[in-house]
């Protein structure tokens, strides 16, 4: 290794948002690295579940940011050569009570008037998707435009081909400071040795204060752990992704459609369910703020089956093989944190994506890309600054 | 639920008594693994490993009738037959023979054990094979009773001078399945490798291996050796699979505390 490298922009991460801005940088001819102090997907990004969900997304701007990115997906199952297993299987949102079948019934007249497809089910329609579920369950919402994804193929494809189009990857590499002069990013120090670039995106996830703090920004993101239970794999059993009202009411902070449980509020219990590819099922989750610890708790693991007992009963014969946490990169609304830094030029934020990283990864990589090249965006991503915190 | 028996290779010193009366199994199973082809092999009941599939076998020598289906059968080659009956400072010991070259009775060979070193010689008694389309032989070798419970194996001396050149003609194990429970090939990983992978966790998020029922009980020291070798990293660097409960498969509906 050179003891000077250089690059024409470095990418900080390499998870799954910064593999999709390496990616669609690349697609455009730039010089690419991308840093990453571990391995490729090895945090949020390799401990998630592969939810393409349009319609737990929060009407606005979100939303028309996710909707926005969900045709790129089509497009790099075409592109990459590794298999990401994407499904267009649509998403079911279920409601445990008739309070959280209005909130859900109103909820999809909002979604609907920003374009995104919605039914609201009862019971009854619900047998068509999914033949049993339990007692509690009155009627959900159903999204057919929702999607699933293998979260670690999406990552490690998208590296992957980047890599194939020019771009560096340096494992095992950390970033120790980032050198401004003249308002302007210079270099970069890692303990790999020094990088010149007059670009950097921080697509550093939970990193992403640290890597802050090396031009005295703020960056305002903190772990927030989700606990995951996987069960062997078994015949195809769902066809759609199943969340449970509260898994929505917890993540966008809806207050009526929050757990009413103290200990499964306390946990940020919600239910989530997908079968992968593989034929495993994927039964979630947890937001707690715990610092980052990403240990799996028992607690959890009750709490988490527990409640996927009362959504699919039938769930009770499966063997739960594994489970696994991951720390996603929460913002303080929960939305992304995208977009350049005031005073300091060459720096972009593409982090904080709050658990939709997955999901909004490609339309990220997509419109960090045209930031850096082209100084402007096709989607205004106004919403997401920084600065609207402050 | 169990009946008689000891569990695994606690059974050795049953095994040795029974042993002067008539030919018995000696179980040396270690590993609590989802495998239970002992279990079926036995036509007596002798062999049990229950409904916990990862349980380690339990084993009666009184019900063993000694035919040696069960050394056929272990996957993990575990199980082996000893007789004592003849009291004469030697113990006959029968073992699953699974290499290329089909062992003579009456010739003189070494005895190894477990790590393959050279025990003590002894002399071949009997070989026949068990088991259906893809049999086992199953040898039988004279040693000296103090080496009886020691002997996993036999060795040529003849073979072992032309080594090299015996080595060379070994056909290629590299698609072999590594990770049995996700089916990954040797040579699959060894194409994953080629990534430039730093550690054991990174190698399973890009190939599953240690994904499945076992979470990487089989395949994980393998996999750390092929990998330092391929990142020329020690092996304690390469780390390990991280370690998430459940240790064991566990049904969902116990985790979720029905009839708990």
């Amino acid at each position: 290794m050179p003891e000077v490298m250089s690059s024409e922009v470095v990418v900080i991460g390499g998870g799954v948002i910064g593999a999709a801005v390496a990616y669609y940088l690349c697609r455009e001819g730039a010089e690419v690295m991308i840093v990453e102090e571990d391995d490729l997907a090895s945090g949020a990004s390799g401990a998630c579940d592969g939810f393409v969900s349009l319609q737990t997304k929060t009407p606005g701007p979100h939303l028309r940011l996710a909707m926005g990115g969900a045709q790129f997906f089509h497009e790099l199952a075409e592109d990459l050569e590794v298999d990401i297993e994407y499904r267009g299987c649509g998403g079911l949102l279920l409601a445990t009570t008739q309070e959280q079948m209005k909130e859900l019934r109103a909820r999809a007249k909002t979604l609907k008037a920003e374009g995104l497809e919605v039914e609201v089910l009862t019971a009854s329609d619900l047998k068509e998707l999914l033949p049993e579920v339990g007692k509690e369950v009155k009627g959900g919402s159903y999204c057919p435009q929702d999607a699933q994804v293998n979260p670690i193929s999406l990552t490690l494809g998208l590296a992957r081909k980047a890599q194939e189009m020019g771009a560096t990857i340096l494992r095992g590499c950390k970033v120790e400071n980032i050198v401004v002069t003249n308002n302007r990013v210079r270099e970069i120090h890692t303990t790999e040795g020094n990088i010149h670039s007059r670009r950097v995106v921080c697509a550093a996830g939970v990193g992403s204060n640290q890597i802050g703090k090396m031009i005295i920004v703020d960056v305002p993101v903190l772990p927030q752990r989700g606990q995951i239970l996987v069960t062997e794999s078994s015949e195809p059993v769902l066809k759609t992704l199943v969340a449970g009202a509260e898994y929505l009411g917890t993540k966008a902070n809806i207050e009526g459609l929050l757990p009413a449980d103290a200990e499964a509020a306390k946990l940020g219990l919600g239910f989530t369910a997908e079968q992968t590819a593989a034929g495993n099922l994927l039964l979630g989750s947890t937001r707690e703020f715990v610092g980052f610890d990403d240990q799996t708790t028992p607690e959890a693991m009750n709490a988490i089956a527990r409640n996927a007992l009362r959504y699919l009963p039938w769930v009770k014969d499966l063997d739960v093989i594994r489970s696994f946490a991951g720390l996603r990169p929460c913002s303080p609304d929960g939305l992304p944190i995208l977009g350049t830094i005031k005073g300091i030029r060459g720096f972009y934020l593409a982090t904080g994506h709050s658990g939709d990283g997955i999901c909004l990864a490609p339309i990220t990589g997509k419109l960090i890309s045209e930031l850096v090249l082209d100084g402007e965006t096709s989607l205004d991503i106004a919403p997401f600054s920084l600065y609207r915190f402050k | 639920m169990h009946s008689g028996g000891t569990e695994g290779r606690e059974s050795w010193r049953d095994s040795w008594e029974a042993a002067r009366e008539g030919t018995v199994a000696v179980v040396d199973c270690r590993q609590e693994i989802p495998c239970n082809p002992c279990e079926e092999a036995c036509p007596t009941g002798a062999i049990r490993v229950g409904p916990d599939i990862c349980a380690v076998p339990r084993f009666d020598p009184r019900a063993c009738n000694g035919c040696g289906r069960c050394v056929a059968l272990c996957p993990g080659m575990a199980v082996f037959l000893l007789d004592r009956r003849e009291d004469d400072g030697f113990a006959r010991v029968t073992l699953p023979y699974e290499m290329g070259r089909r062992p003579v009775e009456g010739e003189e060979v070494q005895v190894v054990d477990g790590e393959g070193k050279a025990l003590t010689g002894g002399k071949i008694l009997k070989v026949r094979a068990v088991g259906g389309k893809a049999p086992t032989l199953l040898v039988t070798v004279k040693v000296p009773e103090e080496a009886a419970l020691k002997v996993r194996g036999l060795r040529y001396r003849l073979i072992e001078r032309d080594a090299f050149r015996e080595a060379d003609e070994v056909p290629s194990f590299s698609g072999y399945p590594i990770c049995r429970c996700e089916d990954v090939s040797m040579e699959r990983v060894k194409d994953i490798l080629q990534a430039g992978l730093r550690s054991l966790t990174a190698l399973r998020r890009a190939s599953r291996v240690g994904l499945g029922y076992c979470p990487g009980m089989f395949c994980q020291s393998s996999l750390r050796e092929e990998l330092a070798r391929a990142a020329g990293r020690g092996e304690k660097e390469v780390g390990a699979f991280k370690v998430r409960p459940p240790v064991r498969p566990v049904k969902l509906g116990l985790l979720g505390g029905e009839n708990a």
